[in-house]
């Protein structure tokens, strides 16, 4: 079943197309990783799921409804992201104690559990929380909502190292005890790759990639040698990046094919082959040139 | 974390081979019912899909087999697939990359086996 389909969907600001024709399905219990540069998009596609925006052009469903202003999608998704409006006039534990009045599947002794286990005091109030410690607190509403479809727009904003892991780890036993949809937005995909089970590239709000996580890993790989051999071996391939090392040496990152043959021929023509990992595959197709910043300090 | 998540090899693959070693190690016996997918999300804080691919292809090279609804099962000849395939395919790699090396080195065949039965030696010395 899919929990959200979009097609064509486009969101335009003034001049600038934040979405532009973006086409995807999102299956059910499935936790996929929102990968993308800053400014691709993301916490705007998340944001018009979570029915907060409206698109300007194209066609969106979740649970097979239009979002906007939409009750049912209202209390089956949560959205997270590092600015929730909590009431002020309430401390962390009425906060807790409210929340679970709005969703159904709320999991009180969870909220608990983990609101112990991060040392929080039932008198604070949200507010005076430091960045990371707002950070965890959002953490503990949105696994404790168990939302069918859960949104995390950069959990780990100011979240320390310790944090960070307890997070993907909590979020992890969670999803294994209660399956749910879970969409996930960061910038560390080297954090979170495990844990997820596909990727959403986006770059200037279309699709790069929509791919399990596993297929990414093997998606590149990097070849370095002598300039003329890699550039006999990379003729007739899709590029992703290249950079010249040395005097008469170069570095590039090709597509995988898949064909076992043709690594064999640049090991003998001397090539070293590398596996590219999937956080510089994201880096790499999502990066405005092909030799990155590099370009910048080209002098003529 | 007994995985290497050096963000280059597949996790499946690292799990998959991390349970031939298990049965190698007889941690687990034929016909002895081996970890769920679940289990080894768990375990390494992996998504299930991942762990359950990881064992599909245990399946598909006959090391365990599936129980409907009970799980999966370590078959009889296990230990024995796993043997013939690391020499088959691993070990034969390496040896590929040996002696690729070798002679990128200069180091004639002569030498390089008596490099291998020095170890050979070393070893058996310890």
């Amino acid at each position: 079943m899919n929990i959200i389909e979009c097609s064509s969907l486009t969101k335009v600001y003034g001049a600038v197309k934040a979405l532009n024709n973006l086409s995807f399905e999102l299956q059910e219990n499935k936790i996929t990783g929102l990968i993308g540069r800053n400014g691709a998009g993301k916490t705007t596609l998340l944001k018009i799921i979570a029915g907060y925006y409206r698109e300007t052009l194209g066609e969106i469903k979740v649970f097979s409804e239009k979002p906007f202003n939409n009750l049912l999608v209202s209390a089956n998704v949560m959205y997270i992201n590092d600015q929730m409006n909590f009431p002020t006039a309430l401390n962390l534990k009425e906060i807790l104690n409210v929340s679970s009045t709005f969703y159904e599947n709320w999991n009180h002794e969870l909220a608990d559990r983990l609101f112990d286990y991060f040392a929080f005091q039932q008198t604070q109030q949200y507010n005076n929380l430091s960045k990371g410690m707002k950070s965890t607190f959002n953490m503990i509403v949105g696994l404790s909502a168990r939302c069918a479809l859960t949104v995390f727009d950069e959990p780990t904003t100011g979240m320390d190292a310790g944090v960070r892991k307890d997070f993907y780890r909590a979020l992890l036993k969670d999803y294994i005890d209660f399956p749910r949809t879970i969409l996930l937005s960061s910038h560390h995909l080297d954090e979170i790759e495990d844990i997820l089970e596909d990727v959403l590239l986006i770059k200037d709000g279309t699709k790069l990639l929509h791919i399990p996580v596993e297929e990414l890993k093997e998606w590149a790989i990097g070849v370095q040698g002598s300039s003329a051999a890699v550039n006999d071996w990379i003729k007739n391939r899709e590029v992703i990046h290249s950079k010249n090392v040395g005097l008469d040496r170069m570095y590039a990152v090709v597509k995988q094919n898949g064909s076992e043959s043709e690594i064999q021929r640049a090991k003998e023509a001397g090539l070293a082959i590398t596996p590219i990992s999937s956080s510089d595959v994201c880096v790499y197709l999502t990066s405005k040139n092909k030799g990155g910043i590099d370009d910048v300090f080209i002098k003529d | 974390m007994i995985l290497n998540m050096d963000g280059t090899k597949p996790i499946y693959l690292q799990i998959s081979e991390w349970l031939e070693r298990e049965i190698l190690n007889g941690n687990f016996e034929s016909d002895q019912k081996i970890y769920s997918q679940y289990q080894l999300a768990e375990m390494f804080t992996i998504n299930p899909a991942t762990a359950a691919k990881g064992l599909t292809l245990l399946v598909e090279e006959n090391i365990l087999y599936k129980k409907r609804g009970l799980g999966m099962f370590v078959s009889n000849h296990a230990k024995q697939i796993i043997l013939n395939k690391r020499k088959n395919q691993t070990l034969k790699k390496l040896v590929l990359e040996i002696v690729m090396e070798a002679e990128r080195l200069n180091v004639s065949r002569e030498e390089l086996i008596q490099m291998i039965q020095a170890v050979n030696v070393e070893e058996a010395g310890e």
